[in-house]
């Protein structure tokens, strides 16, 4: 049997029990009038999402992850290697190289050392480049991974497989499995929110945060610009929020008559999918409106109300925490300094100021509202960059799987750590290395979940985020 | 029989069954197999053997003392699955799976005591014809069908009745949304309603297989298994031409074409002596998997992982065994090893994938190979100028006539390894094609081909493909198969509700009864108005029958054999009895409630809004979708939105983008196209609520049913009401339903009596019943 059958199967006699109200209580009253509905109604309401008890007690209830897309350079951030900078334009030695492939790269890779200055941050002396400022002023807040580690080196598989745990699209996402496992505590919005800024979408497309073959409830929500964030959530022209209330009174007043006449479970879903569908009317526009936000706060990030931009996203994704959502992944591009139209010199420049302040100012934000302890946020790319150059009309850096950097802040990740080294030039890890499998492993684990656990049966096989491998990196926990 | 693997929720059922069955004899692959698969095999299995001990192979436990046969109590397995948990000797170990259950001890201990015998796997042996069984009840009447005399024997075990029929509106709406994925009109429902003659129904069966629209409901299921779309995929998702493919398959449901012909012409049509042009594309199945057009890729990788997809495609599709997880290690539960896969892989391996003119000039399909072949050169170097330059010039090339995507056999052979570990860089032993040799002993003579592997699939040597086909098809109108896990008949899987009707079934599908099965009904398969097309001008010259004879194979006839059973006429109103017993209604007391797929509810609603434009096949159509669709994805596609008649075409017919597929189908759980799908997920969401209520393809249809139900439906507003049930539900509406709806009408009546009809027909199109097949 699915899992969510057999949600279905126990969840019957419940619902019901407890169905149903009055049907001369409209819904959009309801919803608009009272606190009533949060605290009651959606304990008693057949949901797929609602919260559920984790395998064990979490550390954190909620998710950001900062993604940045096409994969920044470990080696102008936050690796200085005077050794690359000394073998500069040498051939890269090949006991390197050997058996490796890459994407664009050829045999004759000359080394490039990296032109950025860097200098210690905080207590713990991470070493921070001249591009990340605001990042040095909460160094001691971040635990930083030096030592990642992915196995493919082409962006659709490798962004697939830091999201899924598998190259191949299809699989669910670490957002999907989580709000699947814990479901979400937000009544009036999706457990799982996904925002995007830059110049374009990332690759790969819907998949990086489908649910594969979890039920579509699991599934991302994708947040538009703009007031009505949702497709489809805004009512039809002509059709007020007061007339939407009377849609959905009709509407569920029918559904519970066709429901007393068949007696199937799934109309009650229904009916309630109705009703939250009405209160995201609400709830989203809400959501995006940032002109509560004090102005020091917009100040902090450097949003400016009204415009969007990875700033923005990170408010709202502060928001979407405090509103009960599970899960919210901001995607950011475009980070792919092959060289030719991006390279590391200005582009580089730009998108590390698009970034730099907003990431400090959300841990600094999460913090002073005392939700960093509950909330983990997740920094990287699907993969590092190479410490050899390639030459296209600029010069640029190529896919590097072998190491490379990320960083978490929050929920229960030790703070001020570095862990994990790679060799003099940057191309392996020498010391404490962290595959994807085991940093996903270990973020369920602060979620609660057991990894090894939270699985699904599918094609006769139970499958989970980190398929067979990953473990727990207790190194990086405080 | 009991039910042991069917879950927990069936608990109460088994706990019926259980005090008849206690002196019955132990069934290995029913009841221990089980025990062991997902307790022991992991570390004692096939692929790995701890302490050298295996407990899937009788002769091996015995000598390791694990089993004495007739003795419970000399067997080593039942000693260490009794000892305490905290003995480091208790098996399975803390941490690996939990202990047995006292049950499960005592079927072992059963088992063991019975002489420990391991008959092979259920699937992996030929079906033979099951006889019909005969009621018990001396004063019951023997069932007409035997579909039902299955069922209801089973049923009659645990002492609970079927359910009803379904009214006859009920019914047409169901048979017509299975069947052809539209409404009936109303004057069909009229009809059928008004016909007092005893094959009343039988007619409208009749008329709905000959239907041309039988074809695309069908297909659709079929492209959810092929992995259908209209692009690449990956990270660039490009655009490209298979729609042809599409039509094939319509064209070949319309036609029923016998199984094992469709399966033969899609896996290797290029191979059949003389092969006609759409047998070429009919090989667009297996060329529907994704490719990787973004820079820097290894073209060989890519080809390796389109080839895998290849054989696990083919293995779930016909054979029902999850094959890919050979693809790294012999799989942990089935027997199937890793040289098995790279066997079943090799036949995929020597395929070159050619784009096929459908017209044009004679060297045209050599222009095209051209352009691509420097593209791909383009691609590799990160020469992103090049490669647009290229792009618009391939585009140019192949603007002279439609293309489609084919498989061909290379001339020259490619030499085929075990890849170490699933690693394509890491050459294990070198494999030649062959068959699983779980289900096939016989070893070729010569090389195989992909045609040998088709014939071979449908032929009587292999035990699985009858099985798991009938198995899919009952799916489609109970909502769930007879086994439960339709892509899992390996030991992992569950063992059917209703093992003797899955086997009569496939037998049947095989080898018809020269005897119609129903009385005086007969089975024969209408020929279907095959229409014209943009380039199929004339029918397909189809053979006509399988190899089995007349109505072998044929799923038409299949298809009227389910619908035309009691079990599946019946009411779907949940009964407090079989909630109880049987709350996941396994043993088919009464028929269930489904929600229609993503592209039928789109299909619902143009016959409802009465818009539909029944066109058959022809390339992707592009109805509205915000633009934002594109704000999450690399590329920016095209989205030209279709004017005219092309905007309301069946939801099949959709342009699908695989990396940002309309928003209907991800909101209605349509298959992702990116692997094989053998079941879509029924999810039930806000966001359905959001698109149905306010997105503007369904306000549109709306507006226009609004109009349908003034224009069309008698003059009094009682009537209208009714009429509108009649249309969307085909039933009429209850009291307390019409006076809702009233109540409502008045409501918006006095805001607007323009839109007021129009209010109703969006408030109708958004209940719980519209979307869903009762």
């Amino acid at each position: 049997m699915q899992p969510h059958e057999i949600d279905s199967a126990l969840t019957l006699a419940r619902t019901r029990r407890h169905f149903f109200r009055d049907c001369g209580v409209g819904v959009g009253a309801m919803a608009l009038g009272s606190m009533l509905s949060r605290d009651t109604l959606a304990k008693e309401r057949h949901n797929p999402l609602s919260p559920k008890k984790p395998h064990f007690p979490a550390k954190a209830k909620a998710v950001i992850y900062l993604f940045m897309a096409g994969a920044p350079s470990q080696l102008e951030l936050f690796e200085p290697k005077p050794e690359l900078n000394k073998l500069h334009g040498q051939k890269v030695p090949e006991s390197f190289t050997k058996g490796k492939r890459f994407a664009f790269i050829k045999g004759d890779a000359k080394l490039l050392g990296s032109k950025r200055t860097f200098e210690k941050a905080g207590k713990c002396g991470m070493d921070l480049s001249e591009l990340l400022p605001h990042h040095k002023e909460v160094a001691d807040e971040i635990c930083w991974v030096r030592g990642m580690k992915t196995d493919v080196f082409n962006h659709g598989p490798a962004k697939c497989f830091i999201n899924t745990g598998s190259p191949q699209f299809g699989r669910p996402s670490m957002g999907a499995w989580l709000t699947y496992g814990l479901g979400a505590e937000s009544d009036s919005l999706p457990g799982f929110v996904v925002l995007q800024s830059g110049p374009r979408g990332p690759r790969g497309g819907a998949s990086l945060y489908g649910s594969g073959f979890l039920p579509s409830v699991y599934q991302g929500v994708p947040f538009l610009k703009g007031a009505n964030p949702i497709l489809d959530l805004a009512p039809p022209p002509g059709v007020d929020t007061k007339k939407q209330g009377e849609f959905v009174d009709a509407v569920n007043d029918l559904n519970k008559l066709r429901h007393d006449a068949t007696g199937d479970p799934e109309i009650q879903t229904r009916i309630a999918a109705y009703e939250m569908a009405y209160r995201m009317q609400t709830s989203a526009p809400e959501l995006m409106d940032l002109s509560r936000e004090a102005k020091k706060t917009l100040d902090m990030y450097g949003a400016v109300q009204g415009k969007p931009s990875f700033a923005a996203n990170c408010i709202l994704a502060r928001r979407l925490v405090q509103r009960g959502v599970r899960f919210i992944q901001l995607y950011h591009t475009d980070w792919d300094m092959h060289g030719g139209a991006i390279d590391l010199t200005k582009p580089l420049d730009n998108i590390c100021k698009e970034i730099d302040q907003p990431c400090a100012a959300l841990i600094k934000d999460l913090k002073q509202l005392g939700m960093l302890d509950s909330t983990i946020v997740v920094w990287g790319g699907e993969f590092g960059r190479t410490p050899m150059g390639e030459s296209r009309e600029t010069i640029g850096r190529d896919h590097h799987i072998d190491a490379y950097t990320m960083w978490l802040a929050g929920g229960g990740f030790k703070p001020g750590a570095m862990y994990g080294k790679s060799d003099e030039i940057g191309y392996n890890v020498v010391e404490d290395q962290v595959h994807v499998h085991d940093l996903q492993a270990t973020i369920l684990n602060q979620m609660g979940m057991d990894h090894t656990k939270l699985t699904y049966r599918f094609q006769g096989r139970d499958y989970r985020l980190t398929d067979v491998h990953g473990k727990v990196v207790k190194e990086l926990l405080s | 029989m009991p039910l042991t693997r069917l879950a927990c929720a069936a608990i109460a059922l088994v706990a019926v069954s259980r005090s008849a069955e206690s002196a019955e004899k132990v069934d290995f692959g029913r009841d221990i197999r089980p025990i062991l698969s997902d307790k022991c095999f992991k570390c004692h299995g096939p692929a790995v053997q701890k302490s050298k001990l295996r407990l899937d192979d009788r002769d091996a436990a015995i000598k390791k003392d694990a089993i004495a046969p007739g003795k419970h109590t000399n067997s080593e397995l039942i000693v260490r699955v009794l000892l305490a948990d905290d003995d480091k000797g208790r098996m399975p170990p803390v941490g690996v799976a939990d202990r047995l259950t006292p049950d499960q001890v005592t079927k072992l201990k059963a088992w063991i005591d019975q002489g420990a015998e391991y008959p092979p796997h259920w699937a992996f042996v030929a079906p033979r014809r099951p006889s019909i069984p005969v009621s018990r009840d001396p004063k019951g009447s023997d069932p007409s069908h035997p579909i039902d005399a299955f069922i209801h024997a089973r049923l009659a075990q645990e002492r609970l009745k079927p359910s009803a029929q379904a009214d006859r509106a009920t019914l047409i709406r169901r048979v017509a949304l299975d069947l052809t994925g539209l409404l009936p009109s109303p004057k069909e429902v009229e009809d059928f309603l008004k016909d007092e003659s005893p094959n009343a129904y039988v007619k409208v069966v009749d008329r709905l297989l000959a239907s041309p629209h039988y074809g695309e409901r069908q297909a659709r299921h079929w492209l959810d298994l092929a992995r259908y779309a209209d692009s690449n995929g990956y990270t660039i998702d490009g655009p490209r031409q298979i729609w042809a493919y599409r039509e094939w398959v319509i064209n070949a449901l319309n036609a029923d074409m016998p199984f094992d012909q469709f399966t033969t012409e899609q896996l290797a049509g290029d191979l059949l002596p003389n092969a006609t042009l759409q047998q070429k594309v009919a090989t667009g199945f297996h060329r529907n998997t994704s490719f990787n057009e973004e820079g820097g890729t290894d073209a060989e990788q890519f080809r390796v992982e389109r080839t895998v997809d290849r054989a696990n495609t083919t293995a779930a599709v016909w054979l029902g065994l999850t094959a890919g997880c050979a693809q790294c290690h012999d799989h942990k539960y089935d027997p199937f090893s890793q040289k098995d896969y790279y066997r079943l892989y090799a036949f995929f391996d020597n395929c070159d994938e050619p784009t096929l003119p459908l017209g044009g000039p004679p060297d045209l399909e050599k222009q095209i190979a051209d352009v691509q072949t420097r593209l791909a050169a383009a691609r590799l170097s990160g020469n992103d100028e090049e490669a647009k330059k290229l792009i618009a010039e391939l585009k140019k090339v192949q603007s002279q006539a439609p293309t489609t995507l084919v498989l061909r056999e290379r001339p020259k052979q490619r030499q085929t390894f075990v890849q170490i570990r699933g690693d394509f860089l890491r050459k294990g032993d070198e494999v030649q094609p062959a068959y699983p040799t779980a289900i096939s002993a016989a070893s070729a003579g010569k090389r195989l081909t992909r045609l040998d592997l088709a014939k071979w699939l449908t032929s009587t040597a292999n035990p699985l493909t009858a099985r798991v086909t009938v198995n899919r098809e009952w799916q489609k109108f109970f909502g769930r198969g007879l086994v439960e896990t339709e892509n899992d008949f390996g030991l992992q899987g569950n063992f059917p509700t209703h093992p003797e009707l899955l086997d009569w079934l496939a037998s049947e599908f095989q080898n018809p009864s020269p005897t119609p099965p129903l009385k005086r009904e007969g089975l024969k398969t209408k020929d279907a108005p095959l229409r014209g097309s943009v380039f199929f001008p004339t029918p397909p010259p189809f053979l006509g029958e399988g190899v089995g004879g007349r109505g072998s194979w044929s799923l038409k006839r299949l298809h009227k054999l389910i619908v035309t059973s009691s079990t599946y006429k019946q009411s779907s109103s949940m009964r407090k009895d079989l909630t109880e017993r049987d709350p996941r209604n396994l043993l088919l007391g009464r028929q269930t409630r489904l929600r229609l797929e993503a592209e039928i509810i789109r299909d619902a609603s143009l016959s409802a809004s009465g818009m539909l434009n029944p066109k058959l096949g022809g390339p992707g159509v592009f109805p509205p979708q915000p633009k934002e669709v594109f704000a999450f994805t690399q590329s920016n596609h095209p989205w030209v939105e279709s004017k005219g008649p092309d905007r309301y075409r069946r939801g099949m017919y959709t342009y699908i983008w695989r990396q940002s597929q309309h928003p209907l189908l991800t909101t209605f759980d349509a298959a992702d196209a990116q692997v094989t799908c053998t079941k879509r997920t029924r999810s039930n969401t806000p966001l359905q609520a959001l698109h149905m209520a306010n997105d503007p393809v369904f306000v549109e249809f709306a507006n226009s049913l609004g109009g349908r139900i003034e224009a069309e439906g008698p003059p009094d507003d009682a009537g209208k009401i009714s009429f509108a049930y009649r249309v969307c539900f085909a039933r009429t509406p209850t009291s307390a339903e019409a006076q809702r709806v009233q109540a409502y009408l008045d409501a918006k009546r006095k805001a607007d009596p323009k839109t007021a009809w129009i209010a109703v027909a969006r408030v109708l199109m958004n209940l719980d019943e519209f979307i869903t097949r009762e």
